[in-house]
Parts: structure tokens; sequence; C-alpha cells
């Protein structure tokens, strides 16, 4: 039991850090690091089930977030689902809840400025998460031949990921 | 509020659909600023959009009720998701090689859809000189070396390129108000 309560308050620890960086591209520019702590440093999750998350996060309806209280699930159940949810929440909404009654009476213009240059830092960080997800898999022509291909597709028809999501899994099955 | 955002569950796209066309709570002006708002500040998207909206219309309990609305029921059908899937998983190697073709797509979606935001830093400012956008397409291309290449602690990367972004962005505007960029 006190071990369950150990890993408990170490996640929180991990996610509340990890919301803090959370900024400009949402949950998906922390993936590398959530892989390096949780798969490669603490050993909660095997790769095997990093990617199953990974898949049902991006599949399941819902804000991408819901990665986090997934991982918390997956490693220590309800519990754990409930205390990722709520240490990644606490300060954020915290911060956003004062900044947006603040930014309601004054000037946008730092927001505007913040926004232009923390574009190409989400660019760039959103094609690594990419590359490291595609390097978590395991290394077979069939998974690469996907990730290549969506690539390529996705780039060219703008629609909702869901589909491409859909004719993977369906391509995947019959393959 | 709650039933406003169980039905739209998350994404960009349906937000906006429910609050601007549906309920035509905010206009596309006030959503694109408390959007951009939202995601300037640390946390997920959404999250801070409903605590900002919520908050506006309805308070602190505003705040309470769209959250819980944003969360609870796709948690949960997630969870139910997960749960499946893993059973299935278990005892169908057909099912788990469909998983993995879902996360190989994953990655391609996260690949195209930085390439696509690169590409609009390219391309969406006319008036700014190759130098200047090429260095910041550079500060996009730092991120893909420090995170993949050289696996950083993505916060200190983070740092690194927002001050490097930032020193570009203050030169640009300064030239521009002397009106030689």
């Amino acid at each position: 039991m006190s071990a369950q309560i150990h890993t408990l308050l170490a996640m929180a620890a991990h996610f509340a850090l990890l919301s803090l960086f959370a900024v400009g591209g949402g949950v998906k520019i922390l993936i590398p690091q959530m892989h390096a702590e949780f798969v490669l440093q603490d050993h909660w999750l095997s790769e095997r089930s990093f990617t199953e998350l990974l898949a049902v996060a991006q599949a399941a309806p819902g804000p991408n977030f819901l990665l986090v209280p997934l991982i918390g699930f997956r490693i220590a159940s309800w519990a754990g689902a409930g205390v990722a949810l709520l240490a990644f929440l606490v300060m954020p909404v915290t911060i956003a809840f004062v900044a947006g009654r603040l930014l309601h009476r004054h000037s946008n213009a730092w927001v505007a400025n913040f926004r232009q240059a923390f574009k190409p830092i989400t660019g760039g960080l959103w094609i690594a998460s990419g590359l490291v997800v595609a390097a978590t898999i395991d290394h077979a022509l069939v998974p690469l031949a996907i990730t290549v291909i969506v690539t390529l597709i996705a780039l060219a028809v703008d629609i909702s990921p869901i589909w491409w999501c859909i004719a993977a899994g369906v391509a995947g099955y019959l393959i | 509020m709650t039933i406003g955002l169980t039905s739209v569950g998350g994404a960009a796209g349906p937000i906006r659909h429910v609050l601007v066309k549906q309920r035509k709570w905010l206009t596309e002006g006030e959503l694109a600023e408390q959007f951009g708002i939202s995601q300037a500040l640390p946390g997920a998207t959404a999250v801070n959009l409903a605590v900002i909206v919520g908050d506006r219309f309805a308070g602190p309990f505003g705040v309470i009720a769209s959250l819980l609305g944003l969360i609870v029921p796709s948690l949960l059908l997630a969870i139910g998701l997960l749960q499946l899937s893993a059973q299935l998983a278990a005892n169908n190697p057909h099912y788990a090689a469909a998983e993995v073709a879902v996360t190989a797509a994953v990655a391609g979606i996260f690949i195209s859809n930085g390439i696509r935001v690169i590409g609009l830093v390219w391309n969406d400012t006319p008036g700014v000189q190759p130098a200047w956008r090429a260095a910041r397409v550079a500060i996009g291309a730092l991120g893909i070396l420090l995170v993949a290449g050289l696996h950083m602690f993505i916060p200190l990367a983070m740092v690194i390129m927002l001050v490097l972004s930032m020193m570009i962005e203050t030169r640009l505007n300064a030239g521009a108000r002397e009106g030689s960029v």
C-alpha cells in the first residue's frame, strides 16, 4: 500500500512539472519527455503499453491531453487516473483563471508576439514527437511505411486525423 | 455549459462549431483571441479555453461545470476503450498489429502537422525578408535536432528555442518600426 502511495506521489510530481511545459503545442510536444521518464527511466510502462496508450488517446474522441489520465490509469488504475489528472490540471487551471481575468482588461500585444515566437517551436517539437513515436515502434517495414504514407497524404489532404487512424488500423489488421 | 462541452468533447474544430455556430456564445474573433491566449498559457489548450470561457459566462461555477463537461465523459469513454483494447490485443494478434499501425499513423499525423506549421511560418509573413524567415524555420529545425536527435530534456530545449525565437521577433519588430525590414 505504501509502495502504491509512493508511486502516486512520484507520478503527481512528474505530471505537475510537465503541465507547466505543455505550452503552445498541447500535450503532444511532451510525448518524448513522457516516454523518457515513464518508460526508460522509471520503468512504469513497457514500450508496448506506451504505444497502446498513444493509439487509444489519439483514436478516442475528446481532448488530446486525455493521454495524461490514461497513462495514470495504466500505471495505477483509477487512483492513478485521478492523481495524474489533478496533478496535470491544478497549476494550468489556476494560471488560466487568473490570466483570463487579467488579459480581459489588458492589451494582447504580448500574446500576439509570443504566439509568433512559439510557432516554429511548436512545429519543430511536433515533428520531433512524431519521430520519437515512430522510433518507439518495432522497426518493421509495415509500421514505417504507414508513418511515411500518412505523413505525405495528411500533408496533401487536410481532413480529421481520425480517418488516418481508422485506415491504418484496418490496414494493420488485414496485413 | 456542461451539455455544450460534453457534446463536443474537445478538439479545436468541434469547439469552434459549438461555441460560435450553435450557441453563439462567442464571435469568430473573440474565439480566436481566447484560443490564442489558451495556447500561450501552460497546460492543455482545451482546458485553458474551458476555464476562460466558463469563467466569463458563469464565474467559478462555470469553470467547474465546463471542466467536468470537457473531461469526465470523454475520459470514461477513453478508459473503456483502453480496457477493451488491451483485452483484444491480448487475445488477437491481428488486433495487436492494428494497434501498432494506428500508432504508426499517429506518428505520421504529428510529423505532417509539424511540417504544416513550419510551412505557415515560412509562408504567412509576406514582407519579411527570406533570411529572417529562414531563421524562424531554423528554430523549428533546432527543436527537431535537440529533442529527437539529442534527446534533450524538453523543458530545457524549449527555453533555449524560446530565447532565440524571442530575439528574432524582437529584432523583426524593431526593424518593422524603422521600416527597414
